[in-house]
């Protein structure tokens, strides 16, 4: 059996803005949302990078105590992007605890501020400082902690999936959402991924010389996917959530769709856990289109995962190239807001059907002179007007995790 | 520390740290307040602190069988008197 889905609603929390208008207002006038790198106290001044996509807004969280008291940061962003879905679903209460509905959610590492205060605990030679890590830290910090923070918060009784691929988290999170919903396993998934403010995952990408560097002192400035100047990539923090629901069930209940998942696809390098495989990146992208049972001409936009380092958009160009020829626009919306890592899936996605439903492409932000390597592609340089039907969200992680999902416009 | 100070210490912690909208001594807290096995754990390194001394793991367990404040501040009371 083979079900339609749906996505019902979304949310997101991004370094460009909360809301559609605010996310669209900076795509449109190409203002960025990367930052200097805050001084943290421990890592910041050992790190060549000094450039963050930041979430520097405040974001006004209602949560009893009886929530707040395991969450650490980042369950408190992916609860809040739930909590805005389920308040404008319009799912009853017996459906949302019925076991129906699922969540599946996760981050690259649960919270590492949490973490921090409980490593610093355990190298402390004081014996006070050791007993005073909380009953509470773990569930605060753990991998899953994002999705069981969600369940608890709505009593959500379905199955429940928890991402922590990375750079793929949320994109699994959502593609292994769509098949639970698709083969009937759940009748609605909520899906997506979080990550808080962390300079540890700055210092992991800049001791691999992955991170930016040449921009410090303008941050505006960078990342910069596909272009000749490109140094690197630039992490981020920002959560993003969909709804998923089966076809039938949504169109019943009146349920406002928004647009069509119609394939995902994942797989794997298969060897190299750190540089992309673009025999690897061709096949998701197929698998992709096969389980969309589309060709790749349908396709009018690639929302390329476009992390800017050197040798990640080569390889991502040449794949697209390989599938794609140079027929979709692509568009690298990292440019943007930097790469927010377990966020990043879901929030392109997001971005992506915003544009369809607005009927325009955004450009790669500081593309000025594209790398002839990537030249082969048809990037988008410009705001274009473009009635996007179909477009493919691509998702590369470290571990050698590839996705691709496709939407289609309903 | 005296049975009042325990008390008003404990009321204290319930309304500002677990933030239960006037609790009376003798609510059932899990029926009333929602007090769950995390909370029991908070509240124990409250008490801790409360008294400037850890607890013993048997002296742990022996919490898990209260339900009101009032059999929290006998048994505070009762650990205190322990440590004088």
């Amino acid at each position: 059996m083979e079900r339609r889905v749906v996505v019902t609603g979304c949310s997101a929390i991004t370094p460009i803005g909360r809301t559609k208008e605010e996310i669209i207002r900076h795509l449109v006038d190409g203002t960025s949302g990367v930052k200097q790198l805050r001084d943290d106290g421990l890592l910041s001044d050992h790190i060549h990078s000094g450039v963050f996509g930041t979430v520097d807004y405040p974001i006004e969280y209602d949560f009893k105590r009886t929530y707040r008291k395991t969450m650490g940061p980042v369950a408190f962003y992916a609860c809040q992007v739930a909590k805005e879905i389920l308040e404008g679903a319009g799912l009853s209460d017996d459906f949302i605890t019925s076991g129906r509905l699922g969540v599946s959610f996760g981050s690259t590492h649960g919270s590492p501020s949490v973490q921090r205060g409980i490593y610093r605990s355990f190298f402390s030679n004081s014996k006070s400082e050791f007993s005073s890590i909380g009953a509470v830290d773990y569930l605060k910090s753990m991998v899953h902690t994002t999705a069981v923070n969600i369940t608890k918060m709505f009593g959500i009784t379905g199955r429940v999936i928890s991402s922590s691929t990375a750079c793929t988290t949320s994109s699994q999170s959502i593609g292994l959402g769509y098949e639970m919903v698709k083969y009937g396993m759940q009748d609605a998934m909520l899906c997506g991924g979080a990550d808080e403010y962390d300079t540890t995952t700055v210092a992991v990408f800049d001791n691999l010389l992955a991170c930016s560097t040449a921009f410090n002192d303008a941050p505006h400035l960078t990342p910069r996917p596909f272009d000749v100047r490109r140094d690197g990539l630039v992490v981020g923090e920002g959560a993003g959530a969909v709804l998923l629901e089966e076809y039938e069930f949504a169109k019943r209940r009146g349920a406002n769709i928004l647009c069509e998942v119609t394939g995902f696809s994942c797989n794997n390098s298969g060897g190299d856990l750190i540089f992309p495989n673009v025999d690897a990146i061709t096949r998701t992208i197929r698998l992709g289109l096969q389980d969309a049972k589309i060709s790749a001409d349908e396709v009018d936009l690639v929302s390329a995962h476009a992390t800017a380092t050197k040798m990640g958009d080569v390889v991502e160009a040449q794949a697209i190239y390989n599938v794609y020829g140079n027929s979709p626009l692509i568009t690298g919306l990292k440019s943007y807001m930097g790469h927010t890592m377990g966020s990043c899936g879901a929030i392109e996605l997001i971005i992506a059907l915003y544009m369809m439903e607005e009927g325009f492409v955004a450009p790669t932000l500081n593309l000025d002179k594209i790398d002839e390597r990537c030249a082969m592609i048809r990037h988008a340089t410009g705001i274009a007007e473009c009635d996007i039907r179909i477009a493919a969200i691509q998702n590369f992680a470290f571990g050698g995790v590839n996705t691709s999902i496709i939407i289609k416009k309903i | 520390m005296t049975r009042d100070e325990i008390k008003t210490e404990l009321m204290r912690i319930f309304q500002d740290v677990f933030e239960f909208k006037n609790p009376d001594p003798d609510d059932n807290l899990r029926d009333v307040h929602g007090f769950d096995s995390v909370d029991a754990i908070e509240l124990l390194r409250e008490i801790e602190i409360m008294l400037g001394a850890k607890l013993s793991r048997e002296e742990k367990e022996k919490a898990m069988d209260v339900r009101t404040i009032n059999q929290i501040v006998d048994y505070v009371e009762s650990l205190a008197s322990t440590r004088r």
